[in-house]
């Protein structure tokens, strides 16, 4: 069952269709907040966010007449989303290596207040890495899919995955000291 | 057996049947470092889950669904139907001109009647090219700009609407010709005041 779904989605989602105004809001309503929290985990920053949002709500309002209920609407809508903050990603090549390791003394057994917290810890990641991890872990997409996203292979989505849980495990202070 | 990658580790929480999983999967069950890593990774997994959804500032339904409305005329305008519309209109008055009467053979008040709705219809075309070297869409717009330009064109295609209803009628009795006229001339008043909108909104923001 989806966490996110729009009441009276059977007559709202006619309506919107052939672009009713109140439907379209409703659908917006309900959905804005999953789709800026994804677009907002997967992109850089907040501008870029908020951009992805309306591009991924204009894209949903006209395409909508294609939209055939085979899956939840919520699924259909988190897959625009995610293709438009990948497709910005690429357009803004922002930084796609990690970050220089975090200054973390001699390991995290030693220092233990210098851990980084989850959130500090996925920023560091780069772009795709981030975008891998949130897609995989969180969204629950199968790396094939991720894959097609990216326009890239499997293996590369696995990959990215490993190291990226390889370096949250080290920032997160998790690696364990043999 | 060596502990288990984290590779493996994480290839072991996915469905499916790679090779060596059954063998990783019986590691797994026997030895304390590699469940203990597993753990982790779940609780990992979790606490990502459990990260807090971030909210927008603020709404931009209004803006999103002015580029709705603008993308659904831009496609009308490209598939000809403002073009058509004309078109329509302009072949009725090419027949009433070359017959030296109006379409419908009534004389005078219909023949001004043609004759400024050619004088509107240019009108409107001369604002719509504006328009679009004004590119709008390129421009980002304030909500309360938004909001109205949303509002004008929303009236736009419906008065596009009208006038398409009016042309799958064929040759306009007087009372449509009139009622052409009118929706002519309100198509340019909105197209004026969507101008303004821009152009005012421009100077607000010294473009």
């Amino acid at each position: 069952m989806d966490l996110y779904q729009l009441a009276k989605e059977e007559t709202l989602v006619p309506l919107a269709k052939r672009g009713d105004p109140a439907a379209q809001e409703a659908i917006y309503r309900a959905f804005e907040t999953p789709v800026y929290g994804l677009a907002r985990r997967i992109c850089r920053t907040r501008e870029d966010a908020e951009d992805v949002m309306q591009e991924t709500f204009l894209e949903v309002f006209k395409s909508l007449p294609r939209f055939r209920g085979d899956g939840s609407l919520w699924g259909w809508i988190r897959r625009i989303a995610s293709s438009k903050a990948l497709m910005r990603l690429r357009r803004n090549k922002y930084r796609d290596t990690d970050e220089l390791e975090p200054e973390v003394g001699g390991g995290p057994k030693e220092n233990p207040a210098l851990r980084m917290d989850l959130e500090a810890a996925l920023e560091r990641l780069s772009d795709t890495a981030r975008a891998v991890v949130w897609l995989h872990d969180v969204e629950g997409y199968t790396h094939d899919e991720i894959a097609k996203m990216m326009d890239r292979s499997v293996s590369f989505s696995k990959s990215q995955l490993a190291r990226a849980h390889a370096r949250l495990r080290r920032w997160l202070g998790e690696e364990v000291v043999a | 057996m060596s502990h288990l990658s984290l590779d493996q580790l994480i290839e072991l929480r996915e469905l499916g049947s790679e090779p060596g999983r059954d063998t990783a999967q019986a590691h797994l069950q026997q030895c304390g470092v590699c469940r203990a890593e597993a753990e982790r990774l779940d609780q990992r997994v979790a606490r990502l889950r459990a990260l807090p959804t971030p909210r927008p500032s603020r709404s931009r339904f209004l803006e999103t669904r002015a580029a709705f409305v603008r993308s659904r005329r831009k496609s009308y305008v490209q598939r000809g139907g403002v073009v058509g519309l004309a078109l329509a209109a302009s072949l009725v008055l090419a027949v009433g001109l070359r017959e030296g009467r109006s379409p419908l053979g009534e004389t005078a008040p219909v023949a001004q009647a043609d004759s400024e709705l050619a004088e509107v219809m240019a009108r409107s075309r001369d604002l719509e090219n504006a328009i679009r070297l004004y590119d709008p869409e390129s421009r980002i717009l304030d909500g309360r700009t938004a909001g109205i330009t949303l509002r004008l064109e929303d009236q736009l295609s419906a008065v596009d609407r009208q006038l398409e209803m009016l042309s799958t009628l064929g040759q306009l009795h007087t009372s449509r010709r009139h009622e052409q006229l009118r929706l002519w001339r309100e198509r340019v008043g909105l197209l004026d005041a969507l101008m303004d909108v821009h152009l005012t909104r421009a100077s607000f923001a010294g473009l």
